[in-house]
């Protein structure tokens, strides 16, 4: 079943698909992430264990550190990165490592926020997302 | 946001290939942050550049930048490495960390980079003045350059250090305007005498009060006159690791508070807490892990030591020898090692057994030392980064306790 379409706020066109890996937790990526193997290593996270290599990934916001960038081009370079990222409100810093590894690796993950729903709420775990995004908007279509 | 002619021309690649990325980055971080323009900097601090920090794919975008002809259009200097370039080989470093660090520092300085390899540029390498407009990383450099010398900068992340440094530019937004810079939270020091303060003491200070401001520009009054340079440093670092914090004022001592009502631009403060005895007890208590004792390594120079700092260690280690099964690791820069070995202090400090290493951090260095368990140390950012890097012990201590832990 697809639901109507989401609209939200393009940080970083593209299109990418893929099954949805949902946190309602902020993401650290420095110390809290593994850019060796995509998996989440920050301790008492709720994704703890959990893979996000090819998901769109779905949190809230990061949680500051001024490496992000450098911890998000690793894994693009490593092949573990996430198709895409939503978020409620991202960290600009997440961009700027997604922007560079797009130059760097030819690889493009979409980012985009402020989604007109909570989508933490909205979106679970295991749903099928489609997320297309062009420079003036995007939209995320969902399917279950 | 606007753009002249040339930063335009730059955008579409006019300038060559790396101005192109560097600008489509600077760009968009303006776009994100609503900056109405782009602002000429002076000067760079490059925190993208140890190996152990930015991995390989950090390399792999210096290298490439250098490759497609990227220059440093303003004076650039480099934070941290992870090796001591002259004494690696004695510390058991990873072949492929002193490859990578190697290939990291060519690609810097084929761009014309100032290998100062330190946390502390303003204390080694960089001359920069109240008013300019710089773009610096490492966010104990960051608060001291705002705070205390007045020159202006946005805590820059990595990679945008660089970009700023092949443009000559930043977006302007955030501490690169006037009304960003105001005070907003008050700190009132009572019942304390801050000419006692060890540099300990000061980074507890920092600690709490990054943690009470978060994100808002601090004012601390109450800090006596006598403050040192090294005692606003390790306030830096403390106040930058507990918070999100890239300026503090302290009334009546930093170039943009002359006075209470300066620093808070005429306005009141939207909070005041008090910090008094109990709160340094208990920030100190906090900053050690419940397990904290029985050292067996100790570090001292986080951020690294000035000369005075070396100086300082050498007295304490007077007739003293650091135990056989302990260690004592003091990092400074260059500038510092250079100096402490004119003037014979530096041989003071080795000869007790301890051992001065240079260029590089203990939590960005990947030595056999991360296997111990415990560790003693004067500062609060490494008290508050140890537990994560090896599940280390820690404990907080004046510099003078932290000799005396592993010293006999």
């Amino acid at each position: 079943m697809e639901s109507s379409p989401i609209r939200c706020n393009t940080l970083l066109p593209g299109v990418a698909r893929g099954t949805a890996l949902v946190t309602s937790q902020p993401i650290c990526f420095w110390g809290g992430f593994d850019p060796k193997t995509g998996t989440i290593t920050e301790r008492n996270h709720e994704l703890k264990g959990q893979n996000v290599t090819g998901t769109v990934f779905v949190f809230p916001t990061g949680k500051g550190s001024s490496t992000t960038s450098a911890i998000l081009l690793e894994s693009v370079r490593c092949g573990t990165a996430p198709a895409a990222i939503v978020n409620l409100k991202t960290e600009p810093i997440l961009v700027i490592g997604a922007i560079i590894a797009e130059r760097l690796y030819d690889r493009v993950i979409p980012i985009v926020d402020t989604p007109e729903l909570d989508l933490t709420k909205v979106i679970k775990t295991g749903d099928w997302i489609e997320v297309n995004a062009s420079e003036n908007e995007g939209w995320i279509h969902l399917r279950r | 946001m606007f753009l002249t002619t040339e930063e335009e021309q730059s955008l579409q690649g006019e300038n060559g290939e790396a101005v192109q990325l560097a600008m489509s980055v600077l760009v968009k971080l303006g776009e994100m942050y609503g900056a109405d323009r782009m602002i000429q900097i002076e000067n760079v601090h490059v925190d993208a550049s140890s190996y152990y920090g930015i991995s390989d794919a950090g390399m792999e975008f210096v290298e490439k930048m250098a490759e497609m002809g990227a220059a440093y259009k303003v004076p650039t200097t480099l934070c941290i490495s992870s090796i001591d370039f002259e004494k690696h080989a004695d510390f058991g470093v990873s072949k492929e960390c002193v490859e990578k660090q190697l290939r990291i520092a060519r690609a810097h300085s084929t761009m014309g980079a100032n290998p100062t390899w330190t946390c502390t540029p303003y204390q080694c390498g960089s001359s920069v003045k109240i008013g300019q407009n710089i773009a610096w990383g490492e966010s104990n450099a960051i608060a001291f350059v705002n705070s205390v010398i007045g020159a202006r900068t946005i805590r820059c992340a990595d990679f945008v250090d660089i970009c700023a440094a092949i443009t000559g530019l930043m977006p302007e937004f955030d501490l690169y305007l006037d009304d960003q810079r105001k005070g907003s939270v008050l700190v009132k020091l009572e019942g304390l005498d801050t000419r006692q303060f060890t540099s300990a003491d000061y980074a507890a200070l920092g600690y709490y009060v990054g943690g009470v401001a978060d994100s808002r520009v601090p004012v601390l009054e109450g800090v006596s006159k006598s403050v040192s340079t090294d005692q606003l440093k390790a306030f830096s670092a403390a106040v930058s690791t507990s918070g999100s914090i890239g300026l503090f004022h302290m009334s009546e001592i930093t170039p943009e508070a002359r006075n209470l009502d300066e620093a808070f631009g005429g306005e009141k403060p939207s909070e005041t807490m008090v910090f008094g005895k109990d709160e340094l007890r208990e920030v100190r208590r906090s900053l050690a892990t419940e397990d904290g004792a029985d050292p067996e390594i100790a570090i001292l120079g986080c951020p690294h030591y000035s000369l005075e700092e070396l100086a300082e260690t050498a007295q304490l280690l007077k007739n003293k020898r650091v135990s056989p099964d302990k260690q004592l690791w003091v990092f400074t820069n260059k500038c510092g090692k250079q100096e402490a070995e004119q003037k014979g202090i530096l041989g003071k400090i080795t000869e007790s057994g301890a051992k001065v290493i240079c260029d590089t951090c203990f939590i960005l260095f990947p030595t056999p030392a991360w296997e111990l368990g415990s560790i003693a140390t004067d500062s609060a950012k490494m008290a508050h980064y140890a537990p994560g890097l090896g599940e280390f012990r820690v404990s907080f201590l004046d510099k003078e306790q932290c000799i005396e832990s592993v010293t006999k």
